[in-house]
């Protein structure tokens, strides 16, 4: 067994690669790249320069940007050099922990990042443990009172939940509670008030809290309904199974046998699930943090993207795909401690 | 040995089909009792006919025009404003001819659809004041910043959603399905390298590449299609590559293989049918899935290009002035009730196919 993650860890390294030479290829293969982005609004910026410019003399039309300039700014973005010298460059700095500058932060990538990780992993976490702490009692009681009256009405908001996608039920919520025609109840998103650090220690509790609740109830929407009806079959299946029958039999309480031996058995596939917590933190979260204005990984990913910041957008790629791979390998190894049976070859 | 081999085929082909056939039939009425995902799926399977029809339902031009004795179509054909002698340049506008008409008290007449507002065209000139425009009794669900009818887009949004999400959902099966049986089937070291490359391109982050590709070069109904389904296919080959393991060892593929029947033959005819049950329950979640990324797509401004009419733009907008509640609600209404009767579809379908029965003692 310690074997077989020895070589799922060494897989990384090939599928790693291929990851960021996929991006990386379609990054600076694909028009419309920084190079051309900064050209363009330096073309755009010479009409009106020149006609409020101090000689008065305005120049018509695009200025031509001279030839050495162009090759100083191909080297600034990395143009110079063919594709593959790109890339193997941008790789060896990967190796001593250098993800580059950002153009448009003009600070090493990684600190822009690592500026960014406090706030989603805020968000993150909390949705995280929430989505837990509601999902799996919900899918347990769904699955003992199989068929009931509350089994149905709880499908019925799991449904609700599953068609609703996180990002647009945040935006609902915003439209109801953030003040526009309706109620103003929380604020319009952001991560804290302006003046949070003038805030008595209670108020920044509060204001915290305030900016809390609504994002974090779109991240729940997101998980919802598919962790508590995973939760819901796993245990079904558990209750049909034989050694469920064998403790009946024995005349155990119907409270032992489902709390102490069907639960216990249930919650292995949900328990593995723990193993992707790292990339949880980070990814799947860029709609809902431009929809409440959270300055965290997913909008910085955003606007990198739109503001052509290659070496963000390649930063941010190599942590998030890291963190997912890793995360699958726990998961596998979750799987091997907690049920005894699992052996990987 | 030919003659054999033709003689058996059919009979073969015929058992199969008529198993088969019954087994969907069963399952067909096993659906059907399942009231609830049998009437979403009829609403929606209407509703998605009638989307067709709209252009005789939600329309700006009229059905038909009877001005001085003839009678024009201009559904199907169209009429510039001084056929009808109107005092404007280019098109008619059928409202106000309709009023006029009915101000001369003449003999002119105009049968305008259900709703006479188009989705693409802005109504500025009727309604003053800046768009957007709230809901009225005339604009149901009020205008967006262009001053274009929301109800009118909502509705052919409808239209372009579901289609768009079939098409992606059909095209990630068929690429799936493919990729899923060549691995299954043969193993060994196609399967191992075929695992590495999915390996990688399951752990590209999807919607965060779909948006660098979409930044970069304005996408159409064609090349999202295409993006979206480069990254559909995943998950039906995982499920297509497991089902064929295990069918691919069972007697009746051995008997196959040793009547000398082709790779090809094998695989269409003798594996793939029984293998497609955990797929087809499979893709009424698939079509959310695809629903869901388009709108979001369409959020962010990467979606299908202007004035493509879209939920995820109309919302886009509302957030951009929360006081515009109608451009995040009524889309909102419509991805909601469109996502939740196709999850009650999903839903009775995995029944329906489910054989497993859960019982227990208490």
């Amino acid at each position: 067994m310690i074997s077989y993650f020895v070589r799922r860890f060494l897989l990384i390294v090939p599928t790693f690669l291929g990851i960021t030479l996929i991006t990386f290829i379609i990054l600076q293969v694909v028009p419309g790249g920084p190079l051309e982005m900064e050209l363009m609004k330096l073309r755009g910026m010479g009409a009106p320069g020149g006609e409020v410019g101090p000689t008065g003399t305005g120049t018509s039309g695009a200025i031509n940007i001279p030839e050495s300039a162009l090759e100083e700014m191909k080297r600034f973005y990395g143009f110079d050099l063919p594709i593959h010298e790109r890339y193997i460059r941008w790789l060896g700095n990967l190796l001593s922990f250098d993800l580059g500058r950002s153009y448009v932060y003009a600070e090493p990538v990684w600190d822009v990042i690592t500026q960014r990780f406090p706030v989603s992993i805020y968000f993150g976490l909390i949705g995280f443990i929430l989505s837990y702490a509601i999902c799996v009692p919900l899918g347990v009681m769904k699955a003992v009172k199989n068929g009931s009256v509350f089994d149905f009405t709880s499908s019925v908001i799991v449904f609700a939940g599953y068609a609703m996608p996180g990002f647009a039920f945040g935006a609902i919520m915003l439209v109801l509670f953030g003040g526009g025609s309706f109620w103003d109840v929380f604020p319009l998103g952001g991560f804290r008030s302006d003046d949070f650090e003038y805030l008595s220690f209670s108020q920044q509790i509060l204001d915290q809290l305030y900016h809390t609740v609504l994002p974090v109830a779109a991240y729940l929407t997101g998980s919802f309904a598919t962790l508590t009806i995973l939760t819901k079959n796993s245990v079904i299946e558990n209750l049909s199974q034989d050694y469920v029958k064998t403790a009946f039999a024995k005349g155990i309480s119907e409270k032992k046998v489902i709390f102490k031996h069907a639960l216990r058995n249930s919650l292995i596939p949900i328990a593995t699930g723990l193993g992707h917590f790292l990339s949880l933190v980070l990814a799947g979260s860029f709609l809902i943090e431009k929809v409440f204005n959270i300055d965290g990984m997913g909008l910085l990913g955003f606007n990198s993207i739109i503001q052509r910041d290659y070496p963000t957008v390649m930063g941010i790629l190599v942590i998030s795909s890291f963190l997912m791979l890793i995360g699958n390998i726990i998961s596998d190894m979750l799987y091997a401690v907690i049920d005894p049976r699992i052996r990987f070859k | 040995m030919a003659e054999k081999e033709l003689t058996s085929k059919p009979e073969n082909t015929n058992e199969s089909k008529e198993i088969s056939t019954s087994v969907l039939m069963k399952r067909w009425k096993k659906f059907k009792t399942l009231k609830r995902g049998y009437y979403s799926f009829l609403v929606i399977l209407f509703f998605y006919l009638l989307s067709f029809a709209f252009p005789l339902l939600i329309n700006k031009d009229a059905l038909i025009v009877h001005y001085e004795g003839e009678y024009y179509f201009p559904v199907f054909q169209f009429y510039d404003a001084k056929t009808f002698g109107q005092d404007r340049p280019g098109e008619t506008n059928y409202r106000i001819l309709k009023q006029e008409f009915s101000n001369q008290d003449g003999d002119n007449w105009v049968l305008m659809p259900l709703y006479p507002y188009s989705p693409n065209e802005n109504l500025l000139e009727e309604i003053p004041g800046i768009p957007p425009h709230p809901p009225t009794m005339q604009n149901f669900a009020g205008t967006d910043d262009r001053g274009r009818d929301v109800f009118a887009r909502l509705m052919y949004g409808f239209n372009i959603s579901i289609s768009f999400a079939l098409v992606v959902t059909m095209f990630s099966y068929i690429l799936g399905v493919v990729i899923g049986a060549i691995l299954g089937f043969f193993g060994g070291k196609i399967d191992i390298f075929g695992q590495r490359l999915i390996e990688i391109w399951s752990t590209l982050p999807f919607l965060y590449v779909i948006i660098i590709i979409s930044s970069l070069v304005q996408p159409n109904f064609i090349l999202l299609t295409v993006i979206l389904t480069l990254f559909g296919w995943i998950g039906i080959t995982y499920y297509i590559r497991g089902e064929f393991y295990r069918e691919k060892a069972r007697e009746y593929v051995s008997a196959a293989v040793s009547m000398g029947a082709k790779n090809r033959t094998i695989i269409l005819k003798h594996i793939l049918p029984n293998s497609l049950v955990p797929i087809i329950s499979f893709a009424p979640f698939a079509i959310v899935g695809n629903i869901s990324s388009l709108v979001a797509l369409d959020f962010l401004g990467f979606g299908l290009p202007p004035p493509t009419p879209s939920w995820g733009q109309l919302m886009d907008q509302g957030l951009q002035n929360i006081n515009n509640w109608w451009l995040v609600t009524f889309p909102l209404i419509a991805l909601f009730l469109t996502l939740l009767c196709i999850v009650f579809i999903g839903e009775a379908i995995r029944e329906a196919f489910d054989p497993k029965v859960y019982s227990r003692l208490r």
